[in-house]
């Protein structure tokens, strides 16, 4: 492991580490918003930078299971998809196990698959992920401001507005983003896929 | 820069690619005359001359409309790559993909209007899909579907043309050429079908991303009714994709004639600084033009409308009078020679001039309170589909029939046929317009008798111009299915 790998394990596991600290597990569980937008990402940017601490000798067996970064896409996607549903989020604020399988499963079955494979990923599967990601923030972001029943019942319906309000906003950085480096910057782009 | 040799060994296809491309050209043909039938079964249903029952005739209007717009797509989605792949590396994968997808998709559409009897126009305008009298919000859910996959299936072959862009040109900026707006010597070989197309997949590649949104709270909305939409914030974007999706073919197709045309006239047809800024402009315009389609919705913001208003009599003219300047000056005492190939590409350019002026007429708001919902409209965007943006997918086909003996196609059916084509199509589009002058109402199924002189007129038209596309499709397919010619490296290679 060389000196950039072991500084990135080290940000994720101190990250981790005061992600699971009780008070800010509270603060981070308080609202919609906050678990939606703060709370899972950082999770899942965790297990991002734990991809720096797995051996090369793994990278390697696994990489003949996960060509051009499908298989790892599609297993963050299966999961996420898991915690993108109201019922679960719910679930993980009552009931203390289902929110630890919650803390293991972001980082290892989303961020960690992600930060394997989006270095394998061509410019055709990270151009799908993302506009995928940019639709699912719109979508989401609009699905929330105009429910008229809250979604989750541990949050109240203005806590869901907010962070529709803050999914649209998420979805139009992100997208601004993307098209500021398409047009003028410079996009490495891979001759697979 | 496009190449003055007539059959250059950059265009060779391989066995696989010729494979591919002849799917997708042959089902387009195919699709085109079975989608002209459908539009002739409407005409004289309007002018009393066929049976139709209204809720039959809705669904025949849907499947034309989603139909000819797919179709069109899929066409010029061939023309581009064709030229693109040229300049930059696309992979076949993507390409096919593609057409797969166009596919299933098609197949949700069929299903959905004639199993399901969804009957909502190809415009699916919220809220009526999931509030039709006459169909399940099941059908109208499949029909949704069916876009979805076609737009996934365009992203796709986007996606794949981006990536071969960036990696020879780095971004979308230096492929639009944007570095030479300003000054600087501009490329003389920098190719025209790499500005059209980064221009196609910037608008296009957005478009599709409205539409992916839509589409998906369309089918929430379908499943979860309280889930209610907001109806002008849905309208735009149904708009914003649907319109930047049937312009993007017009930018696709245009590519055949900044390549074919100087291989005709022999005269070299260079990118020039005009020619840069026009593409840049339009690349800007066509995304934010769509608000001329929401001119009668009162409740649009005011400035939206103006700006609707502006960019349509400005979004028309930069590319399109490129275009045609460089075009007939291209042509001017060229000694061009006069094939099908040609003929097509003229016809197009005078198809698209002349199918522009409805629009530009249309396109201010004054105007578009009395034209908007008549036949007016369709007599636009008939004009320069049928007679400006199809005859550019038509001269490429020519073109490629033509590779397989060396020689640029020109039987004396083929000299019969264009005319055919050319004046059933004026009478046809005339027609509409001729109604639209007349106020006769759009997407109507039962017409008032005074009514029915346009529609029968248009009737005709409908039929010559079927009668034309026929004996293309038929010496089109023929021609692509042939055998390559002993000799022809272009296809030995496959």
């Amino acid at each position: 492991m060389n000196a950039v790998d072991k500084r990135r394990t080290g940000l994720a596991l101190i990250a981790f580490a005061l992600l699971i600290l009780p008070p800010v597990r509270h603060a981070l569980q308080a609202s919609m918003t906050a678990q939606m937008l703060l709370d899972i990402p950082l999770l899942v940017a965790c297990g991002w930078l734990l991809a720096a601490a797995v051996p090369h000798a793994v990278r390697s067996a696994l990489a003949g299971w996960n060509h051009g970064g499908v298989s790892g896409l599609l297993l963050a996607s299966v999961t996420a998809s898991v915690w993108m549903l109201p019922r679960a989020l719910d679930a993980a604020v009552n009931d203390p196990w289902v929110d630890a399988a919650r803390l293991v499963t972001v980082p290892l079955l989303i961020g960690l698959p992600l930060g394997l494979s989006w270095p394998r990923m061509g410019f055709v599967v990270r151009g799908v992920f993302l506009a995928e990601l940019i639709a699912t923030c719109f979508r989401l972001g609009w699905l929330y401001q105009i429910s008229p029943v809250r979604l989750c019942s541990r949050f109240l319906l203005d806590d869901q507005q907010r962070l529709g309000t803050g999914l649209l906003v998420a979805g139009g950085v992100l997208f601004l983003y993307i098209a500021a480096r398409l047009l003028w910057g410079n996009v490495a782009s891979r001759d697979s896929m | 820069m496009a190449t003055l040799t007539m059959y250059p060994d950059d265009e060779r296809l391989s066995r696989g690619e010729r494979s591919v491309f002849n799917l997708y050209l042959v089902s387009a043909v195919a699709l085109f005359v079975l989608m002209m039938l459908l539009g002739l079964a409407m005409r004289m249903s309007q002018g009393n001359w066929l049976a139709l029952a209204p809720d039959l005739f809705y669904r025949v209007l849907s499947m034309h409309g989603a139909g000819m717009v797919g179709t069109m797509g899929l066409v010029t989605t061939a023309v581009m790559w064709f030229f693109l792949r040229k300049y930059v590396t696309l992979h076949l994968w993507a390409f096919l993909a593609n057409y797969v997808l166009f596919l299933l998709g098609a197949l949700c559409i069929i299903g959905s209007i004639f199993i399901g009897n969804y009957a909502g126009l190809w415009t699916f305008l919220y809220p009526l899909p999931s509030q039709g009298m006459v169909w399940s919000p099941q059908s109208a859910a499949v029909f949704m579907v069916g876009y979805l996959l076609i737009g996934v299936g365009m992203l796709l072959f986007y996606l794949d043309a981006a990536a071969g862009i960036i990696r020879v040109f780095g971004n979308f900026a230096r492929a639009l050429g944007l570095q030479w707006l300003f000054g600087g010597q501009i490329d003389p070989s920098h190719p025209k079908a790499v500005v059209a197309g980064t221009m196609v997949i910037i608008a296009n590649s957005l478009g599709i991303l409205a539409g992916a949104v839509v589409l998906v709270l369309y089918l929430i909305n379908i499943y979860d009714p309280q889930m209610v939409l907001n109806a002008l914030l849905t309208k735009n974007l149904t708009y914003w994709f649907g319109h930047m999706y049937i312009n993007a073919t017009i930018y696709m197709g245009v590519i055949a004639v900044y390549e074919l045309l100087p291989r005709y006239t022999g005269k070299p047809y260079s990118v020039s600084r005009p020619f840069l800024w026009s593409w840049a402009a339009s690349t800007v315009f066509v995304i934010i033009v769509f608000p001329h389609h929401l001119l009668m919705d009162y409740a649009e913001p005011r400035w939206m409308a103006v700006t609707g208003q502006i960019i349509s009599h400005g979004a028309l003219f930069p590319v399109f009078l490129v275009t045609a300047y460089g075009a007939l000056a291209n042509v001017y005492h060229s000694g061009m020679r006069w094939t099908m190939p040609s003929r097509l590409m003229m016809l197009s350019l005078f198809g698209w001039a002349a199918g522009i002026v409805p629009a530009v007429i249309d396109g201010t708001i004054s105007v578009n309170r009395v034209m908007h919902n008549t036949q007016w409209v369709p007599g636009h965007f008939h004009f320069y589909l049928l007679l400006g943006v199809l005859p550019m997918a038509l001269a490429l086909m020519y073109h490629v029939v033509g590779s397989r003996r060396q020689a640029p196609p020109d039987s004396g059916a083929d000299r019969i046929g264009l005319p055919l084509y050319l004046v059933g199509g004026l009478v046809f589009v005339m027609a509409f317009l001729d109604a639209g002058r007349l106020s006769v109402a759009r997407r109507m199924a039962t017409h008032l008798p005074e009514w029915w002189p346009t529609d029968q007129a248009g009737a005709i038209g409908a039929a010559l111009v079927i009668l034309a596309m026929s004996y293309f499709a038929v010496r089109i397919g023929a021609g692509l299915l042939k055998a390559p010619a002993d000799g022809d490296r272009a296809h030995a290679a496959g």
